[in-house]
């Protein structure tokens, strides 16, 4: 068994237990995060009460408590992208037509999972500015470079289905793929870029997070990587299978 | 309720739906992208199982 098959059929067991080991985080999470965190401040109210010992003279906000799922699912998307990057490079890069396929499938696959991390955090996100701001939809930059984003790649795959001819229809989506990860990295850095930007800045230094409301945070970014990473796999697992069973139909075909 | 209090969870229950709904919406496109993986292996493991089938048979 050569060094590739091995790695492959070691991810190949861990992928169930990624999955499960995901939902039990995010389930831990999703517990701390209702009962554990305190709800975060909001406007201040004219008069002062005594809640759990403690003197609050502002409105409590329970819409944020969408934070502890909307970011790490919004993180993970661009970790699936920055492996669609990576393999799109890898499959352009290589001189080896052997090896073509393989970084393809796999890019195919991370940009098939990151779109899937895509929608959920704007499906998320919306419901939160519907709350918050009032609306359905805000032409905020983060917003919009993450709109951008999720059409690029919706328009990734139509692109994959338009083109019949194997190679052209890689090397295409290959280039198109690493289009769409440049706006993720704009997406990504836009809100530090432009000040003006409503949208909050994640991942700071100074965010202040107390451990009650980092805990669950972090329980949740881990579990939806590890969710993320699982169905990655198990799709691969799917294709490469699809993938030997026509090559089999053919060798039969041809005999 | 106490005036100050009312007014201190005035906006909770008015985000309750919202926050469900986020919640909710996550875990249905995971569940059905999960569904649609594991029957599609299902499918793909069940037509290899018959191909081998059938070459065995050939022999």
């Amino acid at each position: 068994m050569t060094q590739d098959t091995h790695s492959r059929a070691l991810a190949n067991r861990l992928a169930p237990v990624a999955l499960v080991l995901g939902i039990v985080l995010t389930t831990v999470a999703f517990l701390l995060s209702f009962l554990v965190a305190p709800l975060v401040l909001g406007a201040n109210v004219a008069q002062t009460a005594i809640i759990g010992g403690e003197a609050i003279s502002n409105k409590l906000l329970l819409s944020q408590k969408i934070f502890y799922i909307h970011v790490p699912v919004a993180t993970v998307s661009f970790g699936a992208l920055a492996f669609l990057a990576y393999y799109s490079i890898r499959y352009l890069a290589t001189k080896n037509q052997a090896r073509k396929p393989f970084f393809d499938t796999r890019a195919r696959i991370a940009a098939e999972v990151g779109l899937v991390f895509i929608i959920m955090t704007m499906l998320s996100g919306d419901l939160w500015t519907r709350f918050e701001w009032g609306v359905w939809w805000v032409w905020e930059p983060r917003l919009t470079t993450y709109l951008i984003l999720m059409l690029l790649m919706i328009a990734y795959f139509i692109l994959r289905t338009a083109i019949d001819a194997p190679e052209r229809k890689a090397t295409f989506a290959a280039v198109f793929g690493l289009i769409a990860c440049v706006d993720a990295g704009i997406s990504y850095l836009i809100t530090r870029f432009v000040p003006t930007s409503i949208h909050p800045v994640i991942f700071r230094t100074d965010s202040g997070l107390s451990p009650s409301m980092l805990v669950p945070f972090l329980l949740a970014l881990f579990g939806m990587a590890l969710i993320c990473f699982a169905l990655y796999r198990l799709r691969l697992r799917q294709v490469e299978l699809n993938q030997r069973l026509e090559s089999l139909k053919l060798q039969l075909e041809e005999n | 309720m106490d005036p100050v209090l009312a007014e201190i969870y005035s906006t909770v229950l008015d985000a309750a739906p919202f926050v469900i709904g986020a919640y909710a919406l996550i875990w249905v496109v995971l569940l059905v992208y999960v569904l649609i993986i594991i029957t599609g292996l299902k499918k793909t493991e069940k037509q290899m199982a018959l191909l081998e089938e059938l070459v065995a048979s050939k022999k």
